[in-house]
C-alpha cells in the first residue's frame, strides 16, 4: 500500500517535532492539504511479483476526523489492470 | 379564575430564555450565569427552523469537539499544556486562550471564577455542565457583529444584528434589530475562524487558519464566493444556520465531501524496460483530486 497524507503541519518552531493541538503549535511549517482550484497530482508505481500480469488496484480518499480512527471514507475507486492485451 | 391567571403569569417568567437580558450587566461569575447572560433560547420561537439548525450545528457545542471529546482537557491538567495551572483552582481566562474562538463572550463577560469552574469540569469530565457553554445566537448577532469599532461603534446591549434592520423585534430585550455591514461577508466568519498564529498570547496558539486560507489562496486563485454563500446556503429561503459539515454526521458530512472533493483515477499496465532484456511489471496509478472548497482542506 501506497498512501499521502494532506494536512498542514505544524511545530512550535522551538523543536522539529510536529505537535498535534492548538494550545501547542505554533505555526505551520509544511502544508500537503489540498488548496483551492488547486489539483492535487499524484502518480503512484507498484512493480509486481513474478508471475502477476493482473492486479485490483483501489484508490480510497479518506477524511480522518481527530485521528485515523476515526475515518470518513469519501471516495473508493477500484480497477481491474492487466499486462495482457 | 384569579388562581390561573397567576398561574399564567408565572409560566410566562419561567419560560427558557426569559432571563435573557442586556448584554451589559455585570460579569458571570459562573457558568450558569454566563449560560443565562448569552441564553438565546427564546429566539426559538420565533425562529424554530434556524434555532433548530442551530442546535445541531457546532456552534452549539464548541467546548465538545467531535463525537463528545472535551477538547480542552489538556488545559486544565498541571504540564499538559504551557496555559495548564498547576491546579484547577489556579485557572483564570488567560489560562484558556480557546475561549478568544470557542467561547467568545468569556473574553468579554466572564470573571476568572467561570474559569476555575470550568477547568474543575474538564477534570471531572462533566460533559452536562461544560455543553451549557455555546457560541449562542447573541454571539454572532451581538458581540461579534461588529468589527469596525471605531467607525461604527460598539453592540449596542439590548440590540440584535442581522442583514437587516427590523424596527420593531418583538422580544421584550432586544427590542430592534440593526443591520450589521458584515453579517454576509466572510470577514464576520474570519474574526474566529481563524488566519494563522495568534501571537497575542503569553503563549502562541495556533489552530483555525481557514480565513487566512480563504483570504490568500482561495481569492488569488479567483474565488468569489463568500463563506455564507456555501456554508449558511438557504433552506426554505432562510439562511440555513447549521453551517455545514456537523462532523458528528457523518453521512452528512461524506456526501458534502464527496461533492466538494472529486477524485480522478487513470491506471497504465506494462512491461517497463529498465534494461536490455529485462522488463518489469509495473503497473501505474495516477490520480488527481480537485477541491470546490473556498479554503483549504482540511482546516477549520
Amino acid at each position: 500500500m501506497q498512501s499521502r497524507h494532506y494536512h498542514p503541519q505544524a511545530t512550535n518552531e522551538m523543536s522539529s517535532k510536529m505537535l498535534y493541538g492548538a494550545q501547542v503549535k505554533t505555526a505551520n511549517i509544511r502544508d500537503t492539504s489540498i488548496q483551492p482550484y488547486r489539483t492535487k497530482e499524484e502518480s503512484f508505481e507498484f512493480i509486481l511479483p513474478e508471475g502477476v500480469r493482473t492486479v485490483d488496484i483501489t484508490v480510497n480518499l479518506a477524511y480522518d476526523v481527530v485521528n485515523p480512527d476515526m475515518r470518513y471514507n469519501l471516495h473508493n475507486i477500484t480497477r481491474r489492470v492487466s499486462l495482457d492485451r | 379564575m384569579k388562581s390561573w391567571i397567576l398561574g399564567l403569569a408565572v409560566l410566562a417568567v419561567a419560560l427558557p430564555g426569559a432571563a435573557m437580558a442586556a448584554l451589559d450587566g455585570p460579569k458571570a461569575k459562573t457558568i450558569d450565569e454566563l449560560a443565562k447572560m448569552f441564553d438565546s433560547s427564546r429566539c426559538k420561537s420565533c425562529h424554530s427552523q434556524i434555532y433548530e439548525q442551530w442546535e445541531q450545528s457546532h456552534h452549539a457545542r464548541p467546548m465538545m469537539g467531535v463525537a463528545g471529546g472535551l477538547k480542552d482537557t489538556p488545559l486544565a491538567m498541571k504540564g499538559a499544556t504551557p496555559f495548564s495551572p498547576d491546579d484547577p483552582s489556579k485557572a483564570t481566562i488567560a489560562t484558556f486562550p480557546c475561549f478568544k474562538c470557542h467561547l467568545p463572550q468569556a473574553m468579554t463577560h466572564a470573571e476568572d471564577s467561570v474559569a476555575v469552574e470550568y477547568a474543575k469540569a474538564l477534570v471531572a469530565q462533566d460533559r452536562e455542565k461544560i455543553g451549557k457553554l455555546q457560541i449562542t445566537c447573541l454571539v454572532c448577532h451581538n458581540t461579534k457583529a461588529i468589527v469596525h469599532r471605531l467607525s461604527v461603534g460598539n453592540p449596542e446591549p439590548n440590540v440584535l444584528y442581522g442583514s437587516k434592520d427590523v424596527a420593531n423585534h418583538p422580544d421584550p430585550v432586544f427590542k430592534s434589530v440593526k443591520r450589521s455591514d458584515i453579517m454576509q461577508q466572510p470577514l464576520v466568519c474570519g474574526q474566529c475562524h481563524g488566519l494563522g498564529p495568534n501571537l497575542e498570547f503569553e503563549n502562541p496558539v495556533q489552530c483555525a487558519n481557514l480565513y487566512g486560507s480563504y483570504l490568500h489562496a482561495y481569492i488569488p486563485a479567483g474565488g468569489t464566493q463568500s463563506c455564507q454563500e456555501c456554508h449558511m446556503k438557504p433552506i426554505n429561503g432562510i439562511a440555513d444556520h447549521l453551517i455545514g459539515p456537523n462532523f458528528n454526521d457523518k453521512e452528512g458530512t461524506i456526501a458534502r465531501y464527496q461533492k466538494t472533493l472529486s477524485l480522478d483515477v487513470q491506471t497504465l499496465g506494462y512491461e517497463w524496460l529498465l534494461q536490455a532484456g529485462k522488463h518489469i511489471p509495473k503497473v501505474v496509478v495516477n490520480t488527481k483530486i480537485n477541491s470546490s472548497a473556498g479554503h483549504r482542506i482540511p482546516d477549520g
